[in-house]
């Protein structure tokens, strides 16, 4: 037994990248894949690892200095770093109780459906990720695994539980019968229906809308990451106090980030998908004929026009509450691409009110800041237990998708009591 | 060669289940397609260029290339109603 123990320890401490390549390996084959394509995902999970690194190196080693440069001649205290969710879903894979995670959520969601506690089937193995970061912030607190998964279940259940309470006004505004969305980045901002519902009540704004196409012409730009890497790199160059040569390489690399950084996790992605394929037949097989809704991607909603244009006009939004909020240290980047999926559940509790639907994302957005500033020190520790190089000096990371996760800190806080 | 749009939210994710059933289905038909994987909110910059937009998320925009939704490749149901749809597409 002791033997075991000591295997399972050596097997631990071999470094966070190579127990999901295993981890990977080990579920095709109990998914009844042959030894060859397993092998092969777990191979090119460990791969996209190695991209991300370098990408990761690329951003904080560029931008660590400039919001550092910034901090230093203008005050702003923005010296939080937000990697973005791409970062995160690779901090949140590479910690040792990722391994766990995707039999431990299918078994969860079979015991719930059994049960009959949740009428969501989520089939979405990839977003999976957002448990996994759940899982691995408690346990760089607590040490322990177990409080880790625990957490992880916690977090699944509310997705669930969302999912299935949002799923009637997600079908009926998005058309989208059948589906829940069950997203922990989307799921986080579920508050702000309550919001929206408040506002609508309000005389006089209530009856304020805008123009979805003006919207998308005047901010289409913001849609672009390569031109929000170029610019937002370019003019915190300027604000560090950077010279003219300095301020163009900052803006190239910041653009470079931006586009690389999707290409590197979507070989993660690509690693992950035949188990991710094989959990989802599983799944269909053994509860497809039942009155359920398929747990989807937050993605099937992201089309719809005013979800666009709502999220177009968030991303400069977001920039500025970043610099005017009082306390807040985090330097959006990475996740202003993310907007979208922030307001999915907020668009449709809105019917799809763009004045709306931007008053309560700018409210939930402030909110995610200052819990992604407050978990700023444990997402770094996070990140640099999973080997990342992180810079020396002041300058820390987080993120505002699952890093300004309400759901998230709150479960966070709970087991922090404890440890 | 066509150029094929593959969306998603972030570009990331879903598109990458469809980028690689296309892949595979043209390859299987001996079909040489340009694949190009983006966010939705991308499709503005290629309208002139492309000349099919697979999508698993929602698009209520006309364009004046076909779209067709894909997500069947999420759900698993209906998979093959999909393909059959996006390989007459690739063949014209």
């Amino acid at each position: 037994m002791q033997g075991f123990v000591d295997f399972i320890q050596g097997f631990l401490d071999l470094g966070a990248t190579v127990i999901l390549p295993v981890a990977i390996l080990l579920l095709g084959l109990f998914f009844g894949q042959k030894i060859g394509k397993a092998f092969r995902s777990g191979l090119t999970i460990g791969v996209a690892f190695v991209g991300i690194f370098l990408v990761i190196d690329l951003l904080v080693l560029n931008l660590g200095p400039a919001a550092q440069g910034m901090v230093d001649r203008l005050g702003v205290q923005l010296n939080v770093i937000d990697v973005g969710w791409p970062a995160t879903s690779s901090i949140a894979w590479a910690s040792v109780v990722a391994a766990f995670i995707i039999p431990l959520g299918l078994v969860v969601n079979v015991v719930m459906l059994l049960t009959k506690t949740t009428k969501t089937m989520n089939v979405d193995i990839w977003n999976f990720w957002h448990y996994t970061f759940m899982a691995a912030m408690v346990y760089a607190i607590s040490g322990s695994i177990i409080q880790g998964l625990i957490a992880a279940v916690l977090f699944q259940i509310v997705c669930l539980k969302v999912a299935d309470w949002t799923a009637p006004m997600m079908s009926e505004f998005y058309e989208l019968p059948g589906v829940s969305i069950a997203t922990g980045s989307t799921i986080s901002y579920a508050p702000g229906i309550f919001l929206v519902k408040g506002i609508q009540k309000i005389p006089g704004i209530r009856n304020w809308n805008a123009d979805p196409d003006t919207i998308q012409k005047r901010f289409g730009i913001f849609g672009e990451s390569i031109f929000i890497g170029l610019f937002l790199g370019a003019a915190i160059g300027a604000l560090a106090g950077y010279n003219v040569g300095e301020i163009i390489e900052i803006g190239m690399a910041m653009a470079a980030v931006m586009v690389l950084m999707p290409r590197m996790v979507k070989i993660l992605m690509e690693g992950l998908m035949p188990v991710s394929e094989s959990a989802r037949e599983w799944l269909n097989k053994r509860f497809g004929d039942r009155e359920i809704y398929i747990g989807l991607d937050a993605a099937v909603a992201l089309g719809h026009p005013a979800v666009i244009s709502t999220a177009l006009i968030l991303v400069p939004i977001t920039v500025v509450l970043a610099v005017i909020l009082p306390g807040n240290a985090v330097l959006p980047f990475g996740d202003l691409a993310t907007i979208p999926f922030i307001v999915a559940f907020i668009v449709g509790a809105a019917r799809g009110n763009i004045v709306h639907s931007v008053i309560v994302g700018t409210i939930m957005i402030a909110i995610s800041l200052y819990i992604a500033t407050d978990v700023a020190p444990i997402f770094t520790q996070m990140a640099v237990n999973a080997d990342f190089n992180m810079p020396e000096g002041s300058a820390q990371i987080s993120s505002i998708d699952q890093g300004g996760n309400i759901v998230n800190y709150v479960i966070y806080k709970f087991f922090a009591l404890f440890n | 060669m066509k150029k094929v749009l593959v969306a998603c939210g972030a570009g990331i994710a879903t598109s990458t289940v469809v980028n690689g059933a296309i892949e595979e289905m043209a390859k299987e038909n001996n079909l040489k397609v340009n694949l190009v994987q983006i966010k939705i909110t991308e499709v503005g910059s290629h309208v002139d260029t492309a000349d099919l937009l697979v999508t698993t998320a929602m698009t209520k925009k006309e364009y004046p290339f076909p779209v067709i939704n894909a997500r069947a490749f999420l759900t698993g149901i209906g998979i093959e109603d999909t393909k059959k749809q996006i390989l007459e597409e690739l063949k014209k």
